[in-house]
């Protein structure tokens, strides 16, 4: 077991409660208010059927964990319209999801979400769109995850849409 | 277990023709469904030809999945994008890889079909075929007169798109394998027509909070010929020839030409060096010999067959086979000698 350091950081105006308590906050609304939930899903990276040389999953060959719910914030970046490489072939291109999640809730359900994971999020009520981490927030020594250089609490997700051909769900 | 080399999987029924039948079989493909006259070649043919290559030719299954290929050239105007892809679309309606697509430059410089060279200005026609005609009462000819094909070499950049390195993988060895000669042809209109592999380069996207994929473009340079068809001349061959001479009546004196006095007439110098006195000479045609000058010779005698013809003689005549000897005496024996005469053939 490793030693803990205790923070007392701000510790005039500011203490483990106070951090506990704004969670609390937070995630009542959160949860309670916005609800916004997408289903992770885990790459089993021991049972994907992958390529072998190149390690590329194969189609409808990823294997994954049972799917988690995860609430969050959820914000969808505007699509943008590009041509595909520097053909005359255009595209309007979805845009990223940045998903914030309190690493409380994380360690409540006890699940890691990975650099390249899938994470689906129903637009409409038959309409799924996943996406693949493409940044998984590993890093949170910044102060903008941190509460006021407390602590930090949350993590950043950016995932990047990705298209049938490679992931398609269950 | 792979066959051996020298099994042969598939044998033709027929038997290739080669040669000059295999260019009049050429012909008949040029030619067929049609008049004698060949089939036009337009920028759009040559553009449907490149097409069909790409789809024909250049098509790729993956894991039992046939890629999908944009059978448009794709242009300025979208809904021709969308219409030709609108099978292939994701739920955003955008274009799902792998796909292959056909980008053509918009220029089109002149070709090297047939080489560089100057050909010769003004567009003239050739006779391209002869075909017979009967009017009723006369058999004639019918000359079919085409121009030469005007080369045009249009550049294509044929872009596979795909999420899969196996994906990249199988295309590019579908064209190295169809390219291992350098060249190709696409049959448009029944000609032939060389397509050349220039380069390959990836423009694969790679953004790190982008989606990824690959883009893997081949350029090709076909080399075009344009045949218009309006500039096709069918015109009737001459049946009936009448030939018309024009003769002055007007008479010229011809200019005298002036004989050569030398004529049949060629010099011969007998020299005496070093003390010599005599020199014999087998003559082999008839000559009249005329002493033109000596010098350093006091004397000299003349003998035919050593028969003594006279001394100092200024002209004397010989025949075939003769043996000439003269003898001579000299003015100072301490010097050469010479007497020149001239030969006449007789």
């Amino acid at each position: 077991m490793t030693n803990k350091v205790p923070i007392t950081r701000i510790s005039k105006f500011f203490g483990e409660k106070d951090f506990q308590l704004n969670i609390a906050l937070g995630e009542e609304w959160l949860f309670g208010d916005m609800n916004f939930r997408v289903v992770l899903y885990r790459v089993d990276k021991s049972k994907t059927n992958q390529d072998d040389v190149y390690g590329e999953a194969l189609k409808d060959g990823i294997s994954f964990l049972p799917p988690v719910e995860i609430k969050g914030y959820v914000q969808v970046e505007a699509p943008s319209q590009a041509t595909f490489g520097d053909s005359r072939l255009t595209q309007t291109e979805p845009g990223n999801m940045k998903l914030s999640v309190y690493l409380h809730h994380l360690e409540e359900l006890n699940v890691q979400i990975q650099y390249g994971d899938y994470i689906g999020y129903a637009e409409t009520e038959n309409r799924m769109r996943y996406y693949s981490v493409a940044d998984d927030g590993r890093i949170v020594s910044d102060n903008k995850h941190t509460y006021g250089g407390y602590k930090p609490f949350y993590k950043t997700f950016v995932c990047t849409p990705v298209n049938d051909d490679e992931f398609r769900g269950i | 277990m792979a066959l051996p080399k020298k099994i042969v999987k598939n044998i033709s029924l027929t038997p290739k023709k080669i040669l000059g039948e295999r260019r009049q079989e050429l012909l008949e493909i040029i030619q067929k469904d049609g008049t004698y006259l060949p089939k036009g070649i337009y920028h759009s043919d040559l553009d449907r030809g490149m097409l069909d290559f790409v789809k024909n030719d250049l098509g790729i299954s993956v894991d039992g999945k046939k890629v999908n290929t944009v059978d448009v050239i794709i242009t300025t105007q979208n809904w021709a994008q969308f219409t030709q892809t609108w099978n292939f679309q994701d739920l955003d309606s955008n274009i799902s890889p792998p796909f292959v697509a056909t980008v053509r430059k918009p220029e089109t410089p002149y070709g090297t079909n047939q080489g560089t060279s100057f050909k010769i200005p003004g567009r003239p026609t050739f006779q391209y075929a002869l075909v017979p005609t009967f009017d009723g009462a006369r058999n004639g000819y019918d000359v079919y007169k085409i121009p030469q094909p005007t080369p045009v070499d249009i550049t294509y950049e044929v872009k596979i798109f795909a999420n899969r390195m196996r994906e990249l993988n199988t295309f590019n060895k579908r064209i190295l394998e169809k390219f291992g000669s350098k060249q190709a042809y696409t049959n448009i209109n029944g000609r032939f027509i060389p397509i050349i592999l220039e380069n390959i380069t990836d423009s694969s996207e790679n953004g790190l909070q982008k989606r990824r994929y690959y883009i893997q473009s081949y350029t090709f340079k076909m080399l075009g010929v344009l045949l218009d068809e309006e500039q096709f001349e069918i015109a009737p061959a001459v049946s009936r020839l009448l030939q018309m001479v024009d003769v002055g009546i007007k008479t010229k004196q011809r200019k005298a030409v002036a004989p050569n006095p030398n004529e049949n007439t060629i010099e011969g110098l007998f020299q005496y060096l070093n003390g010599n006195t005599q020199l014999t000479d087998n003559l082999k045609y008839n000559y009249d010999f005329y002493q033109i000058r000596s010098n350093n010779v006091d004397s000299f005698d003349v003998y035919i067959n050593n028969n003594f013809i006279g001394s100092n003689l200024e002209y004397f005549q010989t025949n075939s086979g003769d043996t000439l000897r003269i003898e001579i005496t000299y003015d100072n024996p301490s010097e050469d000698a010479f007497i020149l005469f001239d030969q006449k053939l007789v």
